[in-house]
């Protein structure tokens, strides 16, 4: 029954496009689409541009990973840090990060650097929560226990700190990796000169909807294989450690 | 010993912004950076400029009128999918692959179908903001306590007093949650629209303020924004707080 | 009026096929006079709860019959059997008064009377002070005397009770079962009341339906001869503690062959 809704779905855009009843310039044929992302695959311009989109990523990723884990391990190590990091985080979370565009456009110029600088940014909050989460709310009944037992401080981190964290670290580097994606392909969409959200645009303002589209699929398709690579790993390192 | 974590917090904010001052007016390039007590000189100008007024107040509008479209839309669509296990799980991937595409990348097709006038960015915050709904209240009936259902039952409710009187009242919590979730995704929906049809409205000013390397006003500009995010989700969290109250524990 | 007649109920969960089918019931048969209160007693997972819910017309039996008053029962009959649940089904968003409203108007109670019977009600069970209170302001000896309370502002003829003192401590279910026994008196409802708890059946019942293990079926039917309403007299008695006794015994082996089985509810 799923399927056949799917198939209901893309049916009724075929027929509704090959009947007129769609413009052609705004929502393409179905047909249309899948021509024009052939010749995508086939020239040089799309690895050229997911290239600048996933390298964007990967720095972005690293700066942001690098900083929160440090900062939310270094925070999570006192109580008094985290009543006072903890929510102030929360709340920097909270405020939509597109807002700081503008202000990195202005510093970094219109090329990739003010998109790494988005995705960063982006990122950043919640792996760094994640991180305090992890490491400060460890069981501190089976902390006590190893305590007890003798441990010393390199062996409780390895032995209980990391194992427990690690999920919920796991977890919000995930969460940071995809929405990182989604900040670069915004500020991309905004304001840039190269990257998948750019050809988007340019795709769009020069009339070319089957173009357009896609590049969208092509968007759609990183998103998705993005998170079942996280997702994947996520579930090997939770079977490993539980 | 939380109201010392408190004048700390506060501590952090003011070491914060004293640096920002500091470092900006030292080693900042004036074209670039802004020290903090310009942006608020700025933010001043800006609030009493009538053109930046009407723009922040045309976004707000959207914004209003994107979340109650939104929030309808979404219990219209949530309601008979949560109650009909038939009907979501039949739809429900549909829904799920929806949500997955990366909205952002859609936002040149609104602008083709919707113009550049406001309907796009109430277009583009509704679909940022339905999911969180549709999701949040469909999960929501299916976590009613069955024995609220019983008990009506074995009253003598009929069907239509059984959806009134036990699962919508149920449903308030988790439509509270839901109308959180949104609120941040319709504003991430309308701010994106506004930012990227740059011929009027927000949008425009963040690009004149850029281009005139003004970073004062763009500064003030985001401070401003910023401001009106953060009050917008705490309203959202007092509200879903009060209505959880009736929940145990 | 308000007799209930159970007739070969048998009660199983699963398809006919599959091996994991339960029988909960099997072929039980009971007969409750009018104004008697009769309680189920028997190990977890003999069916009582089922029953319970099949003389309700919450749910159907695979094969035998309930009938009240010689009419078949095949749906809720909220005019005529109430309900009281073991876990706390007060609409949690409703204050004590406006969850009876709510029963009444479910019920079809119409809107000039029900204000009226609910204030009764609810100051039967003695929570007149707590009217505007919502459910989680309550204790649990609060709540299950606020559900006693809308139940009995339906003034059916019949009141079900499945386990409902089950998660009170010892004290209040029987200073409880007191004040339930006083209610019962002024009223002639007839009462079907499930419990785990001997000495609360002894106490409650004027006659107890001892259950076999799963799949359950009636062993024997206990009488208690003693008016309603009990008193505390009666609850530290050589009477009631001879019935605790033969209960036990009646309801040993039962109980362990259900430990055994590992057949639990």
């Amino acid at each position: 029954m799923q399927v056949a809704c799917i198939v209901a779905f893309f049916g009724a855009w075929q027929i509704g496009s090959s009947s007129g009843y769609l413009d052609p310039l705004i929502v393409p044929s179905l047909s249309a689409i899948a021509v024009a992302f052939a010749a995508l695959l086939h020239g040089g311009a799309l690895w050229s541009d997911a290239g600048v989109t996933l390298y964007e990523l990967a720095i972005a990723f690293a700066l942001a990973a690098g900083a929160a884990l440090s900062a939310g391990f270094v925070i999570s190590r006192s109580a008094l840090a985290v009543r006072v990091f903890d929510p102030l985080l929360a709340g920097l979370y909270a405020v939509p990060t597109i807002l700081l565009f503008p202000s990195y456009l202005l510093f970094f110029g219109i090329g990739p650097p003010s998109k790494i600088a988005l995705g960063a940014t982006m990122a950043f909050f919640p792996i760094v929560l994640a991180t305090i989460a992890g490491f400060a709310h460890v069981a501190p009944l089976r902390l006590r226990a190893a305590r007890s037992m003798g441990a010393s401080e390199l062996q409780l981190f390895w032995y209980v700190l990391l194992p427990e964290a690690f999920p919920i670290v796991l977890a919000g580097l995930r969460m940071g990796l995809v929405l990182g994606f989604l900040a670069i392909l915004g500020g991309e969409t905004l304001t840039s000169n190269a990257g998948l959200g750019h050809q988007i645009v340019t795709a769009a303002e020069s009339l070319d909807p089957p173009k357009m589209f896609a590049y969208i699929v092509v968007a759609v398709g990183l998103a998705v294989a993005l998170n079942a690579v996280t997702s994947y790993v996520e579930q090997r390192a939770r079977n490993t450690t539980a | 010993m939380s109201r010392d974590a408190g004048v700390l917090r506060l501590g952090v904010i003011a070491l914060f912004v004293l640096i920002w001052e500091v470092a900006a007016r030292r080693f900042g390039n004036p074209l670039f950076v802004a020290p903090p007590s310009e942006t608020l000189v700025a933010a001043f100008g800006l609030l009493h400029d009538p053109d930046v007024l009407r723009a922040l107040l045309a976004a707000f509008r959207e914004l209003v009128i994107a979340f109650v479209i939104a929030v309808a839309a979404g219990l219209i669509i949530a309601v008979p999918l949560g109650l009909s296990s038939f009907w979501r799980g039949a739809l429900f991937p549909l829904v799920l692959i929806l949500y997955a595409i990366p909205q952002v990348t859609v936002l040149p097709l609104f602008v083709r179908i919707f113009g550049l006038g406001p309907p796009t960015k109430i277009a583009f915050g509704v679909t940022h903001g339905v999911f969180a709904v549709i999701l949040a209240v469909v999960a929501g009936i299916r976590n009613i306590d069955p024995i609220l259902l019983r008990a009506a039952t074995s009253l003598g409710a009929s069907r239509r007093q059984l959806i009134l009187n036990v699962v919508l009242p149920s449903l308030i919590p988790s439509l509270f949650t839901g109308m959180r979730i949104a609120m941040s995704g319709v504003l991430l929906g309308v701010l994106l629209a506004e930012l990227y049809i740059s011929t009027t409205g927000i949008g425009f000013f963040s690009q004149t303020f850029t281009n005139a390397f003004a970073p004062a006003k763009l500064f003030a500009l985001i401070l401003i924004l910023a401001t009106i995010a953060i009050t917008l989700n705490e309203l959202m969290r007092v509200a879903e707080r009060r209505f959880n109250l009736w929940r145990e524990g | 009026m308000g007799g209930i007649s159970v007739r070969g109920v048998t009660q199983a969960f699963g398809a006919s096929d599959d091996a994991r089918r339960v029988t909960a019931l099997e072929d039980a048969t009971l007969e409750i006079p009018a104004g008697e209160l009769m309680c189920l007693i028997g190990p977890s997972g003999c069916g009582k709860s089922s029953l319970l819910d099949i003389i309700a017309g919450l749910a159907k039996p695979v094969a035998g019959s309930v009938t009240i008053d010689g009419e078949p029962v095949r749906a809720p009959l909220p005019k005529r059997v109430s309900f009281v649940f073991q876990e706390n089904a007060l609409f949690p968003w409703l204050t004590v008064e406006e969850n009876v409203l709510a029963a009444l108007a479910f019920q079809g109670v119409p809107k000039a009377e029900r204000r009226a019977r609910a204030g009764e009600a609810i100051a039967a069970v003695g929570l007149d002070a707590f009217r505007t209170y919502h459910p989680r302001q309550l204790s649990g000896g609060m709540k299950q005397r606020a559900q006693l309370a809308r139940a009995f502002s339906l003034q059916t003829e019949i009141l079900l009770m499945d386990e409902p003192f089950a998660a009170l401590d010892e004290q209040t279910r029987l200073l409880l079962g007191e004040d339930l026994s006083v209610l019962l008196a002024r009223t002639h409802k007839t009462i079907v009341f499930v419990t785990h708890s001997l000495v609360e059946a002894v106490f409650l019942a004027d006659r107890v339906a001892v259950f076999t293990a799963r799949p359950g079926r009636v062993k024997t039917v206990l009488t208690v001869d003693e008016p309603h309403p009990r008193t505390q007299a009666f609850m530290t008695s050589a009477k009631l503690a001879g019935l605790r006794n033969e209960l036990y015994e009646l309801l040993y082996d039962e109980v362990r062959k259900t430990m055994e089985t590992g057949a639990v509810a």
